[in-house]
């Protein structure tokens, strides 16, 4: 039995593996020529302020929180799923941790990773085993994970200044670099790995790609599931304390459609909303495509509306723009 | 002059009504309608007895929404003769109409409503008020002027006008100036922002006050944050920063002492929560906070009691209840912050 899925699973991606690859790799460049078109304007429109190493770094200390959470995102979407309820956990994970706050830095962060991780647990145990619709169980994970935030937290965010260690992931440097840049770098670096250097990636995506014959070829379908949404509860419990850090605060209204930011930032990174095809690299650059936009649009203080409408245009040249490629 | 141009109508109208039932050939009218109902209901509140208050409010996303829903029950326990059955919890409009339905059910006295939209919610008041119920709006408006009883709100350009006062003040009319706003296109924003710039225009005419930037972060602290990083990698001399809303507040300051930057400027907030008292109170950064006060929907809870008693304010002249009542953006500065402070949320 346990040769079966060893002997069955790379021939099954060795017919796909190709075509992703490549498809993935062209979709990568693109984004890199995008981000290298969104830099060459900026430094031209705003000459002094956005080609800067401090505002770079800015960027990726902005970037890391949002980045974090689509690396478990990209996991679960390269299995064919998806989870709404991230930014209502990263609300979650931050209280749950600042409820420990009285008890030292390192209590807060396993609090916010606990809390996470449980949450994850939850969405993946009604998703691998309860069959229900991944859609549907984070939606209500949604609303629920942001009562739980509310609920714990006493709707009162909680000053977590005290917390050295905690504030340091937001705002320290290793370096020069900022501590959560760091992390979000160091979380790409390890989910790249997983997800094309282990048999564990080949099994997610083989689950998002054809659901029955990895099944047949031996995989269990319901464990490579749930694990994907714990491993996304386990990126938001990152986020949260990253997060916290940064805010030097835990507060239950942070948080808010962060879901749509991840998931936006992964596909227009290359990987497929249907499930087996995924790239790290392509969902590292979406997020930073996103934070560059967000970031270059404030600096020029354009009226809000214009912001939302360029933002738009950004993003459908982008896609536009790959899709051709290909 | 905006709140003025916005008031007469609305005190003509007002008067007008009470004219109009004023002078309905038969005071009768009023008076049955006040005996079926209270024969209607348990007891009779007129004379004493028990009054029944329905409450209802959106679910409480951030302080500011959760005091209310307290307040309410909090003031509720203290008056000891008001029953209340309040509904919360709800986030659109459509759902909160269903519960007042539920609510107008259960023929209380009168009904005390935060509407989560004042439009969506304007059809169910108007057949809370069809049915001899008292409605009282709290915080946002409604849509037909004789769908509520009464209205009690906060003062959103006020929050900007008493703001706009306080930078020029501080600032001497000379400075940058950061505007950190609420969610883009709802009339709050609006408002808070229209009352900082006319006062701005008003008190410091040649423009020696620059707005440098304004821009949205929701009334949410990680927007708040972000927004007012990316501003100080624009701006390397700020003065001071006016933001809508203590929560969100709190991300702005993040950013500013991550920065370390908190000696160049200061800011101010609005609302009026305990976490900005307590910062106002400690001094630096956090200069002042203009409230939006919670306490309101306390206020309505008696407003309603009075309607149904029959009863008038006190102080007034009138013996009935005013159909429009607004609550006023007090200044909290570190001078009167110890007195105010137990109004925080």
């Amino acid at each position: 039995m346990s040769t079966a899925p060893e002997a069955a699973a790379p021939q099954r991606s060795s017919s796909s593996r190709l075509p992703k690859n490549t498809r993935g790799a062209i979709q990568e460049y693109a984004l890199v020529g995008v981000v290298a078109v969104i830099l060459i304007a900026g430094a031209i429109i705003e000459p002094g302020s956005f080609l800067t190493s401090d505002n770079m770094l800015n960027v990726l200390r902005q970037a890391s929180v949002v980045g974090v959470i689509a690396i478990g995102m990209t996991f679960v979407i390269a299995t064919g799923g998806i989870d709404l309820s991230v930014g209502s956990m990263v609300a979650a994970a931050s209280v749950v941790g600042g409820q420990f706050a009285d008890s030292g830095s390192a209590m807060f962060v396993l609090g916010a990773l606990g809390m996470g991780i449980l949450l994850g647990s939850v969405n993946a145990g009604a998703i691998a085993y309860g069959k229900v619709v991944p859609f549907i169980a984070t939606l209500a994970m949604f609303t629920m994970a942001r009562g739980l935030a509310l609920w714990i937290s006493d709707k009162q965010p909680k000053s977590i200044f005290d917390l050295e260690f905690v504030r340091w992931f937001g705002n320290g440097e290793v370096i020069g670099i900022p501590s959560a840049a760091v992390v979000f770098v160091a979380v790409t670096i390890i989910g790249w790995l997983l997800l094309n250097r282990t048999r564990y990636g080949r099994y997610v995506v083989a689950v998002g790609g054809n659901r029955e014959a990895a099944r047949i070829a031996g995989i269990n379908v319901p464990r490579i599931v749930f694990s994907v949404y714990v491993l996304a509860g386990l990126c938001v419990g990152i986020a949260a304390v990253l997060l916290s850090g940064r805010l030097s605060s835990a507060s239950p209204i942070v948080g808010n459609l962060y879901e749509l930011d991840a998931i936006a930032a992964v596909v227009i990174g290359g990987t497929s909303l249907a499930g087996g095809r995924a790239t790290i690299v392509g969902t590292f650059l979406g997020v930073i495509t996103f934070a560059l936009i967000f970031n270059l649009l404030t600096l020029m203080d354009l009226a809000v509306e214009i912001q939302q409408v360029t933002k738009g245009l950004i993003i459908l040249a982008a896609v536009l723009i790959q899709r051709r490629e290909r | 002059m905006t709140i003025k141009r916005f008031m007469l109508p609305l005190l003509l109208v007002a008067a007008l009504f009470a004219v109009a039932c004023g002078s309905d050939d038969d005071e009768s009218a009023g008076d049955s309608e006040q005996a079926t109902q209270a024969t209607e209901t348990t007891g009779s509140p007129a004379q004493g007895g028990r009054v029944k208050i329905a409450f209802s409010a959106p679910g409480a996303d951030h302080g500011w929404m959760a005091a209310i829903t307290e307040n309410a029950r909090k003031e509720a326990k203290e008056l000891g003769d008001v029953d209340l059955i309040a509904a919360e919890g709800v986030t659109d409009s459509a759902a909160q109409a269903d519960q007042v339905e539920t609510l107008i059910q259960q023929k209380p006295d009168a009904l005390v409503l935060l509407p989560n939209e004042g439009d969506a919610l304007t059809p169910v008041a108007q057949k809370a008020t069809a049915q001899g119920i008292p409605v009282v709006v709290v915080d946002r408006a409604l849509e037909a002027p004789g769908a509520s009883r009464t209205f009690i709100t906060g003062d959103n350009y006020g929050i900007g006008w008493q703001a706009g006062n306080y930078f020029a003040d501080q600032l001497k009319c000379k400075g940058n100036v950061v505007e950190i706003q609420g969610i883009a296109g709802i009339q709050v924003t609006e408002e808070r922002s229209k009352g900082f710039r006319d006062a701005l225009k008003r008190r410091c005419p040649d423009g020696g006050i620059k707005i440098i930037a304004s821009q949205p972060a929701d009334f949410v602290p990680d927007k708040g944050l972000s927004v007012m990083e990316n501003i100080l990698q624009a701006h390397k001399d700020i003065d001071a920063v006016y933001t809508h809303d203590d929560d969100m507040a709190e991300g702005v300051v993040s950013a500013i002492e991550n920065a370390g930057r908190e000696d160049e400027m200061f800011l101010t907030g609005a609302g009026g929560s305990k976490a900005a008292m307590e910062r106002i109170e400690k001094g630096g950064l956090y200069r002042a906070t203009f409230l939006y006060n919670p306490t309101m929907s306390a206020s309505a809870i008696r407003l309603a009691r009075l309607i149904v008693r029959g009863e008038g304010l006190a102080e007034l002249t009138e013996p009935e209840v005013p159909s429009q009542i607004t609550v006023p953006a007090t200044t909290v500065t570190k001078e009167n912050v110890a007195e105010l402070k137990e109004l925080g949320f």
